[in-house]
């Protein structure tokens, strides 16, 4: 973000040359007319020919510096925003999946967006603004200075009472304005809560509980908002208060020298007029320290994600792997591993297992035994904490992670689908995907007709703004992604667990024809879904507690068997 | 746009006079403030000019004194409209949002609740603007215009004249840039949108992208929504920049013939140097106003659209308190009596969300109480929407239900429904905790109660293990608990509310086997004393019950009932 900030610096420097140059215009044509003043006023005519011409090429001057000014400075908070746009998205691209597991994505973006948004307050409004004031205050104060260094003196008197009283003051509203916004999100939190359990609110007849919690929040806001008003305007009576107490003091000090005869009534108009050009901005100045902590905050936060460690990317990439039958494809060797954050709690302990190529394996387990956390894993996802993780026969840490990636095809219960059309969601099994492969992919995951039948066919949107499709219809796009992706590998999540029997049939279709010969691994609640895995691990507390295919775990009467029995 | 806006004004109710009196108050603080400096300034000049000091000191006294009383005026003015503009911002709030909990069921199954929930939030938020900035400031641009002209006139009326010619002149230049930015800002704000939709994308479907190659793809997509934002916003920039930069010549031209003419007035002997000087200051805020009211005007026509929106929201028709069957002529009312151990009898009804077709036809049943039925059915064929019709989430088309005696026709929602406990398909769990959201079966529950429905549900054991127990946080943060888990709690929350009869509408979706165990152990509970009509999908539940009913095709009354 500072890079991309210096980078365009030039524009910045072009900002403040011309704001420069159109203020010392103003001062100029402002010294004209004390002079055209004062000899007006010791009797003499003033000529006007000879004002006509220099008034009419300082316009012109101060018009073109003006347009320059504006334009350097906006399209310096254009580019800029648009470059840190970029190389955030690029960062958060290359951000480790424990990143996003450990923030929630939810979170991570509704800061993102309102930070970003802020930041790109700081570069259009705050900096220039800043920056056009401090301009203004400089040049006017030099130009007082060549009049009379006193003057500046009692200028800036109250300087330093305003600048302890801005900092105080924005201190406190910064932290009002947090809390206001916990609230805010507090509030519409609770509002969405109370619509998405619109059945069971109805049902329970939980209207009146629900309006007064809501109204609660919306009445502390309310509360926090009078505060914050009560603070800032303390501010503005100060500020007005500090800012004209000195300005008067310097009008009269400007009539005491004119009584000694050191200044023209011509020079003092062009002071008072001078003068009245810098009232805002040096207040401005001060109280611009609010908006920048406020914009600090944002900022820092960007910052932050920046320094994230990154994902790593180096490795290498391993080919030709289908070939390779003589090793396993999977082999892991006494493999503990626990969340970053909670040591105490280990989620997988020595942990092994291996499966052989084109073998179909499954894991169970109740919920919360680390099943999941076994897939996360081997894509790489997470790093384990110790033992031993071979991919075809290479220990994980010599692999590159895209290329480990690369083995598997993920179909998991929780279906994502990016909002754009169906054709978009399931070409991006594999790049430059022909119409023909898409179609292909889809027709094997039995969804081929399903898609054809919709008004706009391939073309249709999904997501918020698409149609709406069933638990089973996304489940089965996203078989056919992983249809295109053709992995070696094939994980499957629990992905019948959500839909109903019906729906359920076709999947399981689809996830037999997309099975024939691949390296499968299945974990599994319903025990029907996995009665044909060749080997089933039973999961127990990050360890492996029986292994079998279903009717050797069966005849053991173990742990798999009392599931089986229950279910 | 009248007509709304002043609308828009009286949701203020009885502070509406606070609220204008405030605004009033700030106006004429702010007003008198900066007349009271130009007068300060022609003080000081005038007496710069004649030498003369005698009458300085208390004129100046007169002038600081007013220039404070006007400063103190105008910030206790503003202060005071912030926080009743805040308060009436609230109430829009308030009104919107439980405006949103009480329209008809089939608003929510056809609207998004978040699509539509971010698009309130939104209006309301540009809507309450008005309150809160866009009307005063408007307002106190037009008055404070005309309040300013004032003393300028009473200073020299031709200057005036002059300064007043060229703040149209630039005010008509305004408002010739005011369409094309507009159009520019839309653009901008529609590249925004997508741009922010693609960022959601990569971050919600993170682990995708890590697996497919998809990451290229969209951040392709950005990068190209990113440089045509880009560009638009530097096209953009030339426009305000053109503005910016006439606005600035107007200003210097302004100020330059101002100070020239002035001086000539001078020598004429027209206006006093300090006079001139006094309207200087003042034409500067003068100007500043004026532009305003052009800045100002078209940003609150875009708000009064926001209104328009809310309003069109807020006259939404609600969901009434009792749905109104028009009396059925010639039906005895004997006919309409039930047997006494009968707890629910539906007669004949028919329904269908839309008019041609019908998905529940001429439908009976009756169920005893102290009965467990189950209700089976394909897929689709009504077997949700009967649940939804005895929960009055809609009006019956035909027929009628006769609930403990009472016919729903006679009795409002709120007390239909407190005689059925309803677990949904996906039993839905408040951001609250575990013990909050089983205490909204019946609100101030006693901690014992809450205890033993969670027991009576098989759910005290696992929530015992969770490390806050009954005072874990649930809901997007605290998302831990497995469906099975959920659904107990949900169980527990219908059992705490201790009502005749209990609705289930059992999930579909697979429970490790475990957890489906104990969901249809703590369904056998419900039993106990209650009537249960349970929804069921599961052969297992469905063999548990004492009686099953079929809904599909064609099945009337008895003949669906299969036990």
């Amino acid at each position: 973000m500072v890079k991309a900030a210096l980078r365009n610096g030039y524009l910045l420097l072009f900002f403040i040359i011309f704001s420069f140059v159109l203020n010392e215009a103003v001062i100029i044509g402002n010294d004209f007319l004390a002079e055209a003043a004062d000899t007006m006023l010791s009797g003499q005519q003033v000529p006007f020919s000879d004002f006509l011409m220099p008034l009419f090429w300082l316009t012109l001057i101060g018009t073109a510096a003006a347009y320059l000014k504006s334009i350097s400075g906006r399209h310096y908070s254009a580019v800029v925003q648009k470059e840190v746009r970029t190389s955030l998205e690029e960062q958060l691209l290359k951000l480790p999946f424990s990143y996003f597991d450990e923030k929630g994505t939810g979170n991570i973006m509704n800061r993102l967006i309102s930070d970003i948004e802020e930041m790109g307050r700081f570069f259009s409004e705050i900096l220039p603004e800043l920056l056009v004031n401090l301009v203004i205050v400089l040049t006017v104060t030099v130009y007082l200075i060549q009049m009379d260094v006193r003057l500046i003196m009692i200028l800036f008197i109250s300087y330093p009472i305003m600048l302890v009283a801005a900092d105080r003051l924005s201190k406190k509203l910064a932290e009002l304005a947090k809390k206001r916004r916990i609230h805010m999100d507090e509030r519409t939190e609770k509002a969405y809560d109370a619509i998405q359990g619109i059945a069971v609110s109805r049902s329970y007849n939980l209207y009146s509980l629900h309006k007064q919690k809501i109204d609660t929040i919306i009445d502390k806001m309310v509360e926090q908002t009078c505060e914050s008003t009560k603070i800032s305007s303390l501010g503005w009576v100060l500020k007005n208060i500090l800012t004209t107490i000195p300005v008067i003091g310097c009008y009269l000090f400007a009539l005491y020298e004119i009584r000694q005869n050191r200044i023209t009534v011509g020079e003092m108009l062009a002071f008072t007029v001078l003068l009245s050009r810098i009232l805002y901005p040096i207040g401005d100045i001060v109280f611009c320290i609010n908006d920048i902590r406020e914009a600090g905050v944002s900022l820092k936060r960007i910052q932050e994600i920046y320094h994230q460690q990154k994902e790593r990317t180096d490795g290498i990439f391993y080919q030709n792997l289908e070939n390779s039958e003589t090793v396993p494809a999977i082999q892991w060797q006494d493999i503990t591993f626990c969340y970053p954050g909670s040591q105490e709690n280990l989620v997988l302990n020595q942990l092994s297992f291996s499966v052989k190529t084109g073998e179909q394996i499954a894991f169970v387990g109740g919920s919360g035994e680390g099943k999941s956390t076994i897939f996360k894993l081997l894509c790489g996802f997470y790093e384990k904490n110790q033992g031993e993780y071979n991919l075809f026969g290479h220990a994980i840490e010599d692999w590159n992670l895209k290329a480990v990636r690369k083995c598997f095809s993920e179909v998991s219960q929780n279906v994502f689908l990016f909002p754009g059309t169906i054709r978009q969601n399931v070409a991006c099994g594999k790049e430059h995907a022909t119409e023909e492969e898409i179609i292909t992919a889809c027709k094997n995951a039995n969804i081929h007709d399903f898609i054809i039948q919709l008004p706009k066919g391939y073309d249709t949107l999904v997501g918020e703004r698409g149609v709406l499709l069933s638990g089973g219809q996304r489940q089965r796009i996203s078989i056919a992604r992983a249809f295109l992706k053709d992995a070696p590998i094939l994980l499957f999540d629990e992905p019948t667990a959500s839909v109903d029997i019906e729906a359920e049939q076709k999947i399981q279709d689809a996830i037999e024809k997309i099975a024939i010969g691949k390296t499968v691994i299945t974990i599994a609640h319903r025990l029907s879904t996995i009665k044909n895995a060749h080997k089933i691990y039973v999961i127990s507390k990050g360890k492996i507690a029986e292994i079998g295919n279903h009717q050797e775990l069966l005849e053991k009467q173990g742990i798999y068997a009392e599931m089986y029995a229950k279910g | 746009m009248f007509r709304t806006f002043f609308r828009f004004m009286k949701l203020m109710g009885d502070r509406l006079p606070i609220y204008l009196g405030a605004i009033l108050l700030s106006i004429i603080g702010d007003t008198s403030r900066r007349i009271a400096n130009s007068y300060l300034i022609k003080n000081i000049v005038t007496a710069a000019q004649s030498g003369s000091i005698d009458m300085l000191p208390w004129l100046l006294f007169g002038n600081i004194t007013a220039f404070v009383l006007g400063l103190l005026l105008w910030r206790f003015g503003i202060m005071r409209y912030n926080i009743e503009g805040r308060i009436g911002a609230g109430k829009v709030e308030k009104l919107v949002f439980s405006k949103a909990m009480r329209l008809p069921m089939s608003y929510y199954e056809k609207n998004h609740s978040s699509d539509f929930m971010s698009k309130l939030i939104f209006d309301t938020q540009r809507a309450s603007d008005i309150y809160t900035s866009r009307f005063r400031r408007l307002f106190s641009a037009v008055l404070s215009t005309g309040i300013y002209l004032v003393p300028m006139i009473y200073f020299s009326w031709e200057l005036t004249l002059c300064l007043i010619a060229v703040s149209l002149l630039s005010f008509l230049v305004n408002s010739l840039f005011i369409k094309p930015m507009k159009t520019a800002g839309r653009r901008l704000s529609d590249k925004n949108k997508c741009m922010l939709e693609k960022l959601t994308s990569i971050l919600s479907g993170i682990e995708l992208i890590k697996i497919f190659p998809i990451g290229f793809q969209l951040s392709e997509e950005y990068e190209a929504a990113n440089q045509e934002y880009c560009s638009i916003q530097k096209k953009t920039n030339h426009l305000s920049a053109g503005l910016e930069c006439l606005n600035c010549m107007f200003d210097l031209i302004g100020t330059l013939a101002f100070l020239g003419l002035g001086i000539w007035f001078v020598s004429l002997k027209r206006v006093s140097l300090g006079e001139l000087t006094a309207l200087y200051t003042l034409y500067g805020t003068f100007r500043n106003v004026f532009s305003e009211i052009g800045q100002y005007l078209p940003q609150m026509v875009n708000c009064v659209a926001n209104v328009e929106k809310i309003f069109e929201f807020l006259d939404m028709e609600e969901e009434p308190k009792q749905w109104e069957y028009q009396t059925e002529e010639g039906i005895e009312k004997d006919s309409k009596k039930v047997e006494k151990d009968v707890v629910l009898s539906v007669r004949n009804i028919s329904f269908g969300y839309q008019k041609e077709k019908r998905i529940l036809e001429d439908f009976s049943m009756e169920i005893k109480r102290g009965s467990f039925t189950a209700i089976v059915g394909e897929s689709g064929c009504g077997k949700s929407t009967l649940a939804k019709l005895l929960l009055g989430f809609y009006p019956l088309e035909k027929g009628t239900i006769i609930i403990e005696g009472k016919e729903y026709a006679d009795l409002t929602l709120e007390e239909i429904r407190k005689l059925i406990s309803y677990v949904p398909q996906e039993p839905y769990l408040y951001e609250a905790t575990i013990g909050e959201n089983i205490s909204y079966g019946r609100y101030c529950a006693e901690q014992e109660e809450i205890i033993a429905a969670a027991k009576a549900a098989h759910a005290h054991e696992f929530i015992k293990k969770l490390p806050d127990g009954y005072d874990t946080m649930l809901g997007e943060r605290g998302n831990t608990l497995s469906g099975g888990e959920r659904q107990r709690i949900a169980i527990a929350r219908a059992i705490i509310r201790n009502s005749p009869i209990i609705l289930l509408d059992e999930a579909t979706s697979a429970l490790d086997n475990e957890s489906e165990l104990l969901v249809q152990e703590a369904m056998k509970q419900l039993k106990d004393g209650r009537t249960v009509l349970l929804i069921a999908h599961r052969p297992s539940s469905i063999a548990a019950a004492d009686r099953v009913v079929r809904v599909g095709d064609n099945c009337n009354s008895d003949a669906g009932i299969i036990r």
